[in-house]
């Protein structure tokens, strides 16, 4: 394609949004994307959006941008243009390379659509340019674009909800986060995500801050110190962190070079992340013929970075036809409004006002007046941990029953109606904060039956056992599944009993999954393998094996593993196991109290006190 | 830094096998994955050492806006590896300064 | 701010504070800078840095030597690596016509004492061995030839100026220049009145604009220049190489980057300050044909400045005849950084003693032009 209409330069959410409402209007749209793949961040967001249903909230990401692609592969008037870049907005037109074949090609859109994202914030501190140290970006592109580990201990800067997500991804894929910090007294993400990750056991860490990367060639560690009200690091509170991956999550800064050389003016507004172009509430820039949305235009979201894209390209489709539909601009006007108006978006409405755009507050409703407990208990019904007012509703809109209302303010938290609700567990699988939870007490028994939105692998079966965790990852102890419920966007409900006090504690579960081993040691819980292995690597005395391997060291005082032990030991060395030396045996056989000890009496002595 | 296998969200849909080459060694990659991303699967997270002072550099953005993982790709220097993708027989080198094309 | 000063100097170019650094050596503390924007931000800032000496006009030939004496001694006397390298200038021949000029311009040269020779195409080569030079009928070469940072060496004259005392005011416009029978009273800035009587334009760009504000016409018209880096890369080349009929000039900077450019017949005058893609094209066909392994290498920026061309592509070094003590130096013609030490202390000399001392500039002045123009050959 040498001649399009418009030009989309980013084929994340907003570029495509806004390609499709160019497509529509039955435009020749060329839509160029600098990564192998369509969808920028949209297809590492593992996640469920928030937002409103109507604008994929409760989908995954990664699944948005296959809806959104797939209603461009069917438009014939819009090409897809991967692993090319825009490499600058000339007087004589927009040069666009193609990296695979090392070409560029020159085209004069008549009108051009910058939705080209943000770049990752760069953190000072010592070696922070040691491999290992990614941005938040880099690790979910390798995690969840390529499916590769980006290490396997990992310490997270930033508590914003990039930090706190990417946090929850990566210990989905199985790589463990040592901790989170954060340098402010306050979680900067939403609530419900930080809870996601405390559940998890993962620790947040306010008033912290790192001060190096250890290591010479890759990261080996961190040193993190407290501190105070001033930022300054307090001196002595240096701690050491054994980590192989430095994860840098302080915020992204807008990549609106070629606004600028388009001619569009930038201005500094911290609030929207840096160089912002200027721009009406159509997303027309300063130089008439160009457009903004997403990102690039102020660092939000993907639901607002889509509803701009839609609202940019409505009007590049009303500058070159004369006409559009002016409801459906109207709509996505208002959408941002209503999605903007909570207090979550007071930062994001501060700088727009620099702007000279109004996005008014609307005091939503933040607390939701729980239902008697005395009235309801021991009916199985959802609990809401959602206190904060953020802009979602897919709770209201997923309840078949009409039991859960948000109301018209998004940002209200919601409330809910538990003679309406009929306990089926929807709204539990599409909250996209993993914030609502099962429950159902069975008084008599004393326990208490807790539903559990759960993202991980393995996934129980009826009938195992698990661990039950507390809203603080500690372990309330173990618990029996009694019901597993699927899904199928991959949010199963795990159903468990637990003490009927724990049954407000209790959020998260963790499997334990069962290797087929073969146990030698109960106690220590060790197998024929890691036996054969010490004794491999040299200890080929019983009391070798014992001091390496606590073998018989336990509880049982030996006598479930000594002679399996030492069969292992005879058969590995050949020699005869009568030869062997099978160890001391060391009082007492059975483990005593001191109580019991100390209170001995001579045998023979009336023990009557 | 292996490659995930099992996920609970996510299918990786993962193309033809390769081999390429990384200081010589061959390595296996799999099609559509990025050169960063493929020496990620093998353990591989140096990449070049800087022209001034020699620090080993990896990958950051992974989205070709912070040039962290120039390399040297079939002769060439300074090829930004989060975004090009891996080929059958490519040979990849760790960029030791600037890069140089005269050899 | 000073509401009064000796002289006040409008433009924070090259060559603004080369004059306002000279001044404040010489004795004359009390000197202005004004600069519209930042120090540099002009044509200085976007330029290619080259320091040559060898051109076919005898004038900048000696003033370009008075120059380079001064650059050898710059980190000494102001104490600022400026990343000044001497690794010379080729010049490339490749017609008859260029190849006599050549032989005429170093036997010149020479006389005014440069160390500069012929080198044959054989010699060439073997000098550069990665270069293309199909078609090469002779080159020169001047060891002494060579290039600087030009924003380093901006900012060095004018932090060393301001050590003396000069005020150096960034971000401040000239709006007017007050003048009253012939004489000039003060100069009207957006930060306010300055009074003094004596003003030199080093506007660069907007020398012309500068005199219309004393009413003065000076012959100056400005064009747009564009250049443009590439990613750097470890050093091979030593000099800054230059075609004229080939129309390209070339060098690879203290950091690696090869940094090239051309000239444009075709430009009309303006201010703009765009790049165009049609010189990208240009550029990246054309240099490869010399230097074989630019086709592989990356375009890392790509801007544009302004040459302020006088009537004969020399610079217009003098004192308004109508008014006093308007003193310009101005329509440096795209190469005004490689003679602003020259320059700087020559405007010096000449206000504070009355005459350039070091060099002569008589043949800069206006006059010339009514007497007939020799233009400066070795432009691109």
């Amino acid at each position: 394609m040498t001649e399009c209409d418009v030009l989309i330069i980013g084929g994340g959410p907003a570029g495509l949004a806004a390609g499709i409402e160019v497509g529509k209007a039955g435009l020749k749209a060329l839509i160029v994307d600098e990564g192998v793949r369509f969808g920028g961040q949209l297809v590492k967001q593992t996640h469920k959006f928030f937002g409103n249903e109507e604008f994929y909230a409760s989908v995954r990401g990664f699944e948005i941008a296959e809806k959104l692609l797939e209603e461009l592969r069917a438009m014939d008037n819009v090409e897809l243009m991967p692993e090319s870049t825009v490499i600058g907005v000339y007087e004589d037109g927009v040069p666009i390379l193609h990296r695979p074949s090392d070409t560029t090609t020159l085209l004069r859109p008549k009108r051009l659509v910058i939705a080209t994202g943000a770049s990752e914030k760069f953190l000072q501190f010592e070696n922070n340019d040691l491999p290992g140290v990614y941005g938040a970006g880099a690790v979910q592109t390798l995690m969840n674009q390529f499916g590769i580990m980006p290490g396997e201990n990992v310490l997270m800067i930033g508590s914003g909800n990039i930090g706190l997500i990417v946090s929850y991804q990566l210990m989905q894929a199985g790589v463990n986060v040592k901790a989170i910090i954060e340098a402010s007294n306050r979680v900067g993400g939403y609530q419900v995500h930080a809870n996601k990750v405390r559940r998890l056991g993962v620790p947040i860490l306010l008033r912290h801050t790192i001060i190096r990367a250890l290591g010479k060639e890759e990261v080996q560690g961190a040193v993190i110190a407290q501190v105070n009200d001033s930022w300054e690091v307090i001196p002595g509170t240096e701690r050491e962190f054994v980590v192989d991956t430095i994860c840098v999550a302080v915020g992204l800064s807008p990549s609106a070079e070629l606004v600028s050389q388009a001619g569009g003016r930038l201005q500094f507004i911290s609030e929207l992340g840096g160089y912002v172009p200027v721009r009406d509430e159509n997303m027309r820039t300063t130089a008439s013929n160009v457009f903004v949305a997403g990102d690039v235009s102020g660092i939000e979201e993907a639901t607002t970075a889509m509803v701009e894209g839609r609202i940019a390209g409505l009007s590049c489709v009303k500058d070159l036809k004369g006409i559009t539909d002016e409801k459906r601009l109207k709509k996505f006007q208002e959408q941002l409004r209503a999605f903007r108006s909570g207090p979550t978006s007071s930062k994001v409405r501060k700088g727009l006002e620099k702007l000279n755009l109004s996005f008014p507050e609307k005091l939503p409703r933040e607390t939701a007046v729980e239902p008697s407990y005395e009235a309801y208990k021991g009916k199985l019904r959802p609990i809401i941990e959602c206190s904060e007012a953020i802009p979602c509703n897919p709770c209201e809109t997923s309840c078949p029953f009409g039991a859960i209302t948000i109301g018209e303010n998004i940002n209200n938290v919601p409330v809910i109606d538990y003679e309406k609700c009929t306990g089926c567990g929807i709204c539990a699988t599409k909250c996209p904060g993993l914030a609502i939870f099962m429950m159902q007490e069975k008084e008599e028994k004393g326990t208490a039956t807790v539903g559990i939105p759960y993202e991980f692998l393995p996934i129980p079966s009826k009938g195992d056992q698990v661990y039950a965790l507390r809203k603080d990852g500690s372990v309330a102890g173990v618990a029996k599944v009694t019901k597993v419920v699927k899904a199928p966007n991959s949010t199963t409900v795990v159903y468990i009993e637990v003490p009927l006090e724990e049954a407000r504690e209790v959020r998260h579960i963790k499997v334990v999954e069962m290797k087929p081993e073969a146990i030698v040691c109960r106690c220590e819980e060790l197998t024929v393998e890691d036996v054969e292995k010490a004794i491999e690597e040299g200890y080929t005395d019983f009391e070798e094996l014992r001091r390496r391997l606590r073998i018989a060291m336990g509880p049982c005082g030996g006598r479930t593993c000594r002679l399996n032990a030492l069969m292992i030991l005879s058969r590995k060395t050949g020699t005869p196991i009568e030869k062997l030396d099978p160890g001391t045996f060391r009082p007492p056989v059975i483990p005593t109290t001191f109580k019991a000890v100390s209170k001995s009496a001579k045998g023979g002595e009336s023990s009557e006190g | 830094m292996e490659r995930i296998e099992r996920h609970p969200i996510l299918t990786f849909k993962r193309g033809k096998k390769i081999r390429f080459f990384f200081e010589g060694r061959e390595l296996m990659a799999y099609e559509g994955e990025t050169i960063a991303a493929a020496l990620h699967a093998n353990g591989i997270r140096v990449l070049r050492y800087t022209p001034k002072k020699a620090r080993p550099q990896g990958l950051f953005c992974a989205i070709g806006k912070c040039s962290s993982c120039l390399m040297e790709v079939d002769g060439i220097p300074n090829v930004r590896t989060c975004m090009t993708l891996v080929k059958d027989g490519m040979a990849v080198r760790r960029q030791k300064g600037r890069g140089e094309f005269l050899d | 701010m000073r509401a009064e000063a000796s002289v006040v100097i409008i433009g924070g170019g090259i060559i603004g504070t080369a004059i306002a650094f000279y001044l404040c050596k010489k004795g004359m503390k009390d000197v202005v800078l004004v600069e519209k924007s930042y120090l540099s931000s002009g044509s200085t800032g976007r330029c290619g840095g080259g320091i040559r000496q060898q051109w076919s006009e005898r004038m900048n030939v000696r003033l370009a030597m008075r120059s380079v004496k001064l650059f050898e001694r710059f980190e000494e006397e102001i104490g600022m690596d400026i990343e000044y390298y001497q690794g010379g200038y080729l010049l490339l021949a490749y017609t008859d016509e260029e190849v006599e000029l050549f032989h005429k311009n170093v036997a010149m040269q020479q006389e005014e004492g440069l160390d500069v020779r012929l080198l044959s195409k054989e010699e060439t080569k073997e000098k550069f061995p990665f270069m293309n030079l199909e078609g090469l009928k002779l080159a020169t070469f001047c060891p002494t030839d060579g290039h600087a940072n030009p924003h380093l060496a901006t900012m060095a004259y004018a932090k060393a100026a301001e050590k003396m005392g000069a005020m150096i005011l960034t971000h401040t416009e000239v709006t007017d220049i007050d003048v009253q029978s012939g004489q000039i009273k003060g100069v009207l800035t957006t930060k306010g009145y300055i009074k003094t009587s004596v003003v030199v334009n080093a506007a660069g760009g907007f020398s012309r604009e500068v005199g219309l504000m004393a009413g003065v016409e000076l012959p100056t018209e400005s064009y747009r220049h564009q250049i443009f880096v590439t990613e750097p890369l470890e050093h091979i080349l030593d000099p800054l190489v230059i075609s004229f009929v080939n129309n390209f000039y070339i060098r690879q900077t203290k950091s690696g980057n090869f940094i090239m450019g051309q000239g444009d017949k075709d430009e009309p005058p303006s201010h703009k300050h765009d790049p165009s893609w049609k010189f990208l094209t240009e550029m990246t066909e054309k240099m490869p044909h010399f230097f074989p392994f630019l086709k592989e290498v990356r375009v890392l920026r790509h801007w544009a400045g302004l040459y302020n061309m006088s009537p004969d592509a020399q610079p217009i070094i003098d004192k308004s005849d109508k008014l006093s003590d308007f003193y310009f130096a101005i329509g440096f013609s795209g190469h005004g950084f490689m003679l602003a030490p020259a320059v700087g202390e020559a405007m010096a000399d000449w206000i504070i003693y009355g005459s350039p001392e070091e060099v002569d500039i008589s043949n800069l002045k206006m006059e010339r032009f009514s007497k007939g123009v020799s233009r400066e050959k070795n432009v691109v």
